[in-house]
């Protein structure tokens, strides 16, 4: 995909630039800050993250298993000791907890990768080493005829550098 | 080499002259940051000192097992009444000094604590390796080690399955699961950290392998939106978590009918000393590193003295835990348990209970004191007599109790053995072997957490919150 990456000394530099970008009906656009900013979140204007929904479902789903590996195995295998419940809800909750937890947190952490399209192997095209250090970027990919407009809208709001790259 | 010299050039030395809105005056920009931290990563000579002594502790204490392994578990110490000793002694201690980890990472980034930011990836690894070392204490514990798996419910050839109202096989969800959990929170934590060594990294080996593990992280804002309500979740996660981990271990002694066991202040108990211990380790451990990596502008003596005050805080609930014990022992109208915790206190095993009051108790007073809370040397001192009385306070737990239950006839004593002094020093080794490794490899302060305190550079003037003139 052909792009324009424009580098940012200033966090509003580059918040200005995508919000310029936008108002230009500039299709996709990336922000590059080296630690999360809700100034990036609201220029771009994205949406409450579904990580969430992976949360739950796993967490759901660990609950069960906890539960019914607990059960199953005590009616499968009955241990009866003092006379107690074979399938006794209290100490079970151990398991529904523990199971929950870890389904719940191992989901988050798929949901976050799934989301984000992590693991990735190609971090060169539209990136710059100085996004992890100081800098900011915008990375904003367009129709070939909006290459010119892009370019001139991020020089227009301070970018140290403004390259296109495919 | 250490990192870059301190104060930083042309910076005026006022790093403990803190606001709500600058946390970190020393520090002025990302490029600081990455510059400093990743700095530390650089081994020195006493860097590899102290590894050395580690591993060579971890060798004698694995070599003691292999021993203890060929010649049966009868080299323990272990003397009847009394068949619990040092292993499980060691094992609750290992896990409650995991608990502070996630407790200053978790539990205080879930209440916006400030100070947590320059010490929780200090405390999130020495949770790893602590609930590592206590994972193997149980499995040394039964002596034969290889047997270890049955407790895993798993379809097998036997058709066995355990019991699952053992305290035992809830705590091996438990562990597993903190282990998992806690380990997915520290590598979640450091993955926008290793891209940031990545893209400094020159070395085309390295960044290589950086590129890796840090599994292509670019910092955009999509990586940023997932990653920050992810960390959210887990920390969500992780707080029950922490307080349900120690209240299981808890039970391995509350389920049992064994005066000074079977009470139900053990939960909350447990779970306060865990986390005051872990604050005790903290300090211990990070303390030096700020000294010897020159991080004093990073963790201030504010943050210093804020962990200090919870530090004091929980030392406080878990001596009220004591006396508590010592009320319902007195209030039970029960001879045996009034016997038992006079015994503990002021019979055979007086000297173990008064390390433990001395130091749980008594010595955190001085916390009270401001002055103190900021002296670093008193601060370590104090975490050494911390981690001892935290170490005795599990020795109280377990051994008076079996040593004098219901029946005179019951009655004896304990003294551990080579087997297990060596056991327990090897488990130091191997700890700090981990924790050392650890801080030359991977950043001891989080870089992307701290930027985030760190003011932004803007075009046009802001405030201090970053609100335009």
């Amino acid at each position: 995909m052909q792009g324009v990456l424009g580098v940012y000394r200033e966090l509003d530099a580059a918040c200005d630039a995508i919000r310029a970008l936008r108002a230009a009906r500039v299709a996709k656009i990336t922000a590059y800050t080296p630690t999360p900013r809700h100034e990036f979140e609201d220029a771009l204007g994205h949406a409450t993250s579904p990580v969430r929904r992976f949360t739950l479902i796993g967490g759901l789903l660990g609950a069960t298993f906890g539960y019914w590996i607990a059960i199953w195995c005590s009616a499968y295998w009955p241990l009866v000791v003092g006379g107690k419940a074979m399938k006794s809800w209290v100490p079970y909750t151990i398991f529904g907890f523990e199971v929950m937890v870890l389904i719940g947190g191992l989901s988050t952490v798929f949901g976050m990768f799934a989301l984000s399209r992590v693991p990735r192997l190609v971090t060169t095209v539209g990136y710059d080493p100085r996004f992890a250090q100081g800098h900011y970027g915008v990375w904003a990919e367009g129709a070939p005829e909006q290459m010119r407009t892009i370019e001139e809208t991020m020089r227009r709001f301070g970018a140290v550098e403004v390259r296109g790259e495919r | 080499m250490t990192a870059g010299s301190y104060p930083p050039d042309g910076v005026p030395l006022r790093p403990n002259v803190a606001s709500a809105d600058i946390q970190l005056p020393a520090v002025r920009d990302y490029e600081q940051v990455d510059r400093e931290i990743a700095g530390t990563l650089s081994p020195t000579l006493g860097w590899f000192g102290a590894l050395g002594v580690a591993i060579l502790l971890f060798l004698w204490g694995a070599g003691t097992w292999i021993y203890q392994i060929y010649w049966g578990l009868g080299n323990a110490g272990y003397t009847p009444p009394v068949m619990w000793g040092v292993y499980i002694i060691t094992f609750v201690f290992w896990v409650g000094i995991g608990h502070a980890g996630t407790l200053i990472s978790a539990i205080l980034y879930l209440f916006r604590a400030g100070f947590r930011t320059t010490i929780y990836r200090c405390a999130e690894a020495m949770t790893v390796f602590a609930v590592m070392t206590a994972g193997l204490f149980p499995i040394i514990h039964i002596g034969r080690p290889w047997k270890f798996f049955w407790l895993i419910p798993y379809p097998n050839w036997r058709l066995l399955w355990p019991q699952f109202k053992s305290p035992l096989v809830w705590d091996v969800f438990a562990i597993l699961t903190y282990l998992t959990i806690s380990s997915t929170f520290l590598y979640i934590g450091l993955i926008p950290d290793i891209a940031t060594l990545r893209d400094r990294e020159t070395n085309p080996v390295r960044r290589q392998l950086l590129a890796i593990l840090s599994f292509g992280w670019r910092n955009s804002d999509t990586e940023w939106r997932h990653f920050t309500r992810a960390y959210l979740f887990l920390a969500a996660f992780s707080t029950p978590l922490v307080l349900s981990v120690h209240s299981v271990v808890s039970f391995d002694f509350a389920m049992a009918l064994t005066p000074g066991w079977h009470a139900t202040i053990f939960p909350p108990y447990f779970v306060a000393g865990a986390i005051f211990s872990g604050i005790g380790m903290v300090f211990t451990i990070i303390i030096p590193i700020r000294r010897f990596f020159r991080l004093q502008h990073y963790v201030t003596l504010n943050h210093l003295d804020a962990a200090a005050k919870l530090c004091l805080f929980t030392s406080m609930v878990v001596g009220c835990a004591y006396l508590v014990e010592f009320w319902v022992a007195w209030y039970s109208g029960n001879a045996v348990e009034q016997h038992y915790f006079w015994n503990r206190v002021f019979g055979q095993w007086w000297w173990a209970a008064w390390i433990m009051l001395i130091c749980n108790m008594v010595l955190p007073l001085s916390l009270f004191s401001q002055k103190l809370r900021r002296n670093t040397i008193w601060l370590f001192v104090l975490s050494i007599f911390i981690n001892l009385g935290m170490w005795f306070e599990r020795f109280v737990i377990v051994v008076p109790s079996l040593s004098h239950e219901f029946e005179p006839w019951q009655w004896g004593s304990y003294t551990p053995s080579w087997v297990d002094l060596s056991l327990l020093a090897g488990s130091f080794g191997w700890f700090f072997m981990w924790f050392l490794l650890f801080i030359k490899q991977l950043p001891v302060v989080a870089i992307s957490e701290v930027k985030e305190i760190v003011p932004p550079k803007f075009r046009h003037a802001r405030g201090a919150h970053g609100r335009a003139h």
